[in-house]
């Protein structure tokens, strides 16, 4: 879009030596701009730095939501324990969530989350024998989905219930209308959106440093060629346009 | 000389905090008198300690934190650091109060570091650059506490160490 907005400055770009009145200032002006959007348009368009720009930002907000998760579970564990492997709630080892770098348009980029496997077996309580894990043990209990419990291998459920061993009738299932308790559901989704629709987001984008690299680097890329400063009538688009790649190249070193 | 490794920025925030809460008549630190200990305690506690203290501090106001991270910026010197505030009260005006003073007292970035380090009670070995309220979050029941209202509070801070001309703690 720039680019092809830029393109009606190639024409201002030929100058007019052959009038009356002999003036630069058009012609340098527009070379000026044109050199500016190709720089910037070129940049934005640039696969590699496009990705540069999306990881490096990405990384940032990766570890600083895992982290205010973490220091979330460990302050609320009833809220967040589900999101973590059996008793290690708020370790960062034991996380049961993942942010997942998604579709990117440009410099723009999303941003998912989802759950995952929990490989840990499941504590034993009291009656309990066989070991098994809870797979989506996350996804579950984030849900409040209800869970149907039937024996499997076993003729019939055991276990225990307000310290009294409970035996169930052969085949008989048993369904768990919130696990994980009740304040577990939508709360990870609730964290997620504070932390990306509050300042958390804003304050980990600046601290990836991202700004300061590319404000520096653009700052360098958009200093003008000596050929542009200087006053001439006419100038080629073709000069400007490869200027303008070296520029970048110069600026940006390997990204580009 | 060996520095003193207990120290931490949060520690010294916390004892501000506490002596600002208490000068302003928000907490009354006799409602916190534990006979057992014979002593008062700060209703400020680490989250690693909120099993233990749970009995005592059943019904009161108090305020749970938990460092969310911490890291150098390119200046090394430069610690930055976020430290999550839960307060917990049955009374949401309780709540609001607190929140509210902890928004006036620390979301003026170098205005606010500047109240922290003219505070007599802070270790010489600190000096805080800036401090600002990264988030608020609204004041609902809690989930952790029945009968509780709780609101988070999350500050970022950026402090130094005192140091020697070797770069290391004093």
């Amino acid at each position: 879009m720039l680019m092809q907005a830029s393109s009606g400055l190639e024409r201002l770009m030929a100058g007019n030596r052959d009038g009356v009145l002999k003036d630069s200032t058009v012609a340098q002006i527009s070379a000026y701009l044109y050199y500016n959007a190709n720089v910037i348009a070129k940049l934005t368009k640039n696969k590699q730095f496009q990705s540069v720009f999306s990881e490096t930002i990405f990384n940032q907000i990766q570890k600083d939501f895992g982290e205010y998760i973490d220091a979330k579970a460990r302050t609320s564990p009833r809220s967040l324990h589900h999101v973590y492997e059996w008793k290690k709630v708020g370790n960062k080892g034991a996380r049961l969530f993942e942010l997942s770098l998604m579709s990117q348009d440009g410099l723009s980029f999303r941003i998912g989350t989802s759950f995952k496997p929990s490989r840990s077996l499941v504590p034993l309580s009291g009656g309990t024998k066989r070991r098994h894990v809870f797979i989506n043990k996350a996804s579950v209990m984030e849900a409040g989905m209800p869970l149907k419990i039937s024996p499997k291998n076993a003729t019939r459920l055991v276990f225990e219930s307000d310290g009294e061993t409970v035996f169930m009738p052969k085949g008989a299932s048993v369904v768990v209308k919130r696990p994980g308790g009740p304040g577990v559901k939508n709360q990870y989704f609730l964290a997620h959106s504070r932390f990306f629709t509050g300042q958390l987001v804003n304050q980990s984008i600046k601290n990836s440093g991202f700004q300061r690299i590319f404000n520096a680097g653009m700052a360098k890329a958009l200093s003008l060629p000596s050929g542009i400063k200087k006053v001439q009538y006419k100038f080629s688009p073709n000069l400007v346009r490869s200027q303008a790649d070296a520029a970048l190249a110069t600026a940006f070193g390997g990204v580009l | 000389m060996t520095a003193n490794f207990k120290l931490d920025a949060m520690l010294e925030l916390r004892k501000f905090l506490w002596n600002e809460l208490k000068t302003r008549n928000i907490f009354d630190e006799d409602d916190y008198w534990s006979d057992n200990l014979n002593e008062n305690i700060i209703p400020i506690v680490p989250v690693q300690q909120t099993a233990e203290m749970n009995q005592f501090l059943s019904g009161k106001k108090h305020i749970v934190y938990d460092k969310i991270g911490m890291s150098y910026e390119d200046n090394w010197m430069i610690c930055c650091e976020q430290i999550l505030f839960t307060i917990y009260s049955t009374d949401f005006s309780e709540i609001n109060e607190i929140r509210n003073f902890m928004t006036d007292q620390f979301r003026r970035m170098d205005e606010s570091a500047r109240d922290v380090n003219y505070w007599s009670g802070l270790s010489d070995k600190f000096k805080f650059f800036s401090i600002f309220v990264a988030d608020i979050s609204p004041t609902a029941p809690s989930e952790e506490l029945q009968g509780f209202f709780s609101a988070e509070v999350i500050l970022e801070i950026k402090y130094s160490r005192i140091l020697d001309g070797q770069g290391r703690f004093l």
